[in-house]
């Protein structure tokens, strides 16, 4: 199939190192600390923040810094046919993990000791790049809930198909086969860029 | 990638976690006091909460961000809702991390025969005595002498939880806009605390005063004055 045209244009008309059209909310969560929706073209994701907070389970609690906990989900209504068994599943499992890895290099833990900070993020749609967009509104929602960060993260996806290197891949480029890797990246303070993970699938 | 200059004035522009505020390396034999939301790498202070960048001669720097979540520090005045009392403590809920301490004791005139009881669910406006990470805060009902200064149990009233910046300004000198143009019409009380909560009090107006305070967090105070004016025209 072919997904880059020989003028050079992609299924959805953008150019190879186009991304998709961004939108993003805070404080749509009234309940929660921090809140923000997050839109990368058709995938869109909620991310609520609680805390810092008392830490619930006594075990777990650090003497010297916080604990971050992220939950990944998405929504029965998320994808094309409903999906059965939203969390729990080993890619739920692992993207949360992936998140809250992310979020743990930027957030000041230390200046919270004994607390504990809540990540909750759930795909409302999802078209391809959830782990960016996750990314970047778990980042948004920290900022709006106050917690001290180092940086902030944005993330974005990318891969390879009928040899062009692509941009932000909807859901139709990502289950091509082709390779893809999702980068996360800090902005360090004095401009130079880094690199905080990058799972290849 | 090459390392952009940090030169831009980033004084009184909203600023986001990892912009750098000042170049250290620059400013050699200079003593500068930093605030909340900032801290120092290294050669560099740099941003680490969102918010507008605040700068006050001759030396002192600062971020303004309003949250809903309170982290307690010493000297704040805030009101707190009883949850629990024990036998040396009072458990005193003021939306922050933990749980905060107030000695049965920390009363004017407080001795182990005449200690106060509240019920659970009181709401209380209190002083932090003593904050430090990790730990729970302390509180007290005296000012620094040992006097009540108007510390204590609020009776009457209707409580409402704002964000912590909009507490701020409703506390700043001089008066802001919105209690001044609701002062010309109307009497009322309100109590403030630093943590977003506020208990209002009026004979017969309490809820217009508290929608007005509530709307008032966004506005500027000419965009205030005409909220306060239509909300008024309503009881006209």
């Amino acid at each position: 199939m072919e997904f880059v045209s020989p003028e050079g244009l992609r299924l959805d008309g953008r150019r190879p190192t186009e991304m998709r059209q961004l939108r993003a909310e805070i404080g749509n969560v009234a309940k929660a600390d921090g809140s923000a929706v997050f839109e990368m073209g058709n995938t869109k994701v909620i991310a609520a923040v609680y805390g810092p907070r008392e830490v619930q389970n006594k075990s777990q609690q650090m003497s010297d810094q916080a604990l971050v906990r992220c939950e990944y989900s998405m929504a029965n209504f998320s994808t094309g046919d409903r999906m059965r068994k939203p969390k729990g599943d080993r890619r739920s499992t692992e993207i949360s993990l992936v998140i809250r890895q992310t979020m743990e290099a930027c957030i000041l833990t230390h200046l919270m000791p004994r607390s504990q900070i809540d990540i909750f993020v759930q795909v409302l749609q999802a078209d391809g790049g959830t782990r960016s967009a996750c990314i970047n509104a778990a980042t948004l929602a920290l900022q709006d809930a106050g917690i001290p960060m180092r940086d902030i993260v944005t993330s974005c996806s990318a891969g390879y198909l009928n040899s062009t290197p692509l941009l932000d891949l909807n859901y139709v480029e990502d289950s091509a086969g082709g390779p893809d890797v999702t980068v996360g990246l800090r902005l360090l303070s004095c401009g130079t860029y880094g690199y905080t993970l990058g799972p290849m699938d | 990638m090459e390392a952009k200059p940090s030169t831009a004035n980033l004084v009184d522009k909203i600023v986001v976690p990892g912009d750098v505020v000042l170049d250290l390396s620059s400013m050699t034999n200079q003593t500068i006091k930093l605030g909340g939301g900032l801290r120092q790498e290294c050669d560099s202070v740099s941003v680490i909460k969102a918010g507008k960048l605040r700068f006050s001669k001759p030396n002192k720097y600062w971020v303004e961000s309003s949250q809903k979540r309170y982290v307690p520090c010493v000297e704040d005045t805030v009101l707190g809702i009883v949850v629990d009392c024990k036998a040396d403590n009072f458990f005193v809920d003021i939306r922050g991390p933990t749980i905060a301490f107030l000695p049965v004791l920390a009363f004017e005139g407080g001795t182990r025969r005449n200690i106060p009881k509240f019920e659970i669910g009181s709401l209380l406006y209190v002083r932090v005595v003593k904050a430090n990470p990790g730990m729970n805060p302390e509180l007290s009902c005296t000012d620094a002498s040992g006097k009540a200064a108007e510390f204590g149990l609020l009776k009457d009233g209707y409580m409402f939880e704002t964000s912590t910046g909009l507490s701020r300004m409703l506390l700043s000198s001089p008066t802001c806009p919105v209690l001044e143009e609701l002062g010309k019409q109307l009497s009322f009380e309100i109590a403030v605390g630093l943590n977003g909560r506020v208990n209002a009090e009026s004979p017969s107006t309490v809820v217009l005063v508290s929608n007005a305070i509530m709307n008032s967090e966004s506005l500027s105070a000419v965009q205030q004055k005409i909220m306060v004016d239509k909300l008024l025209q309503r009881i006209k």
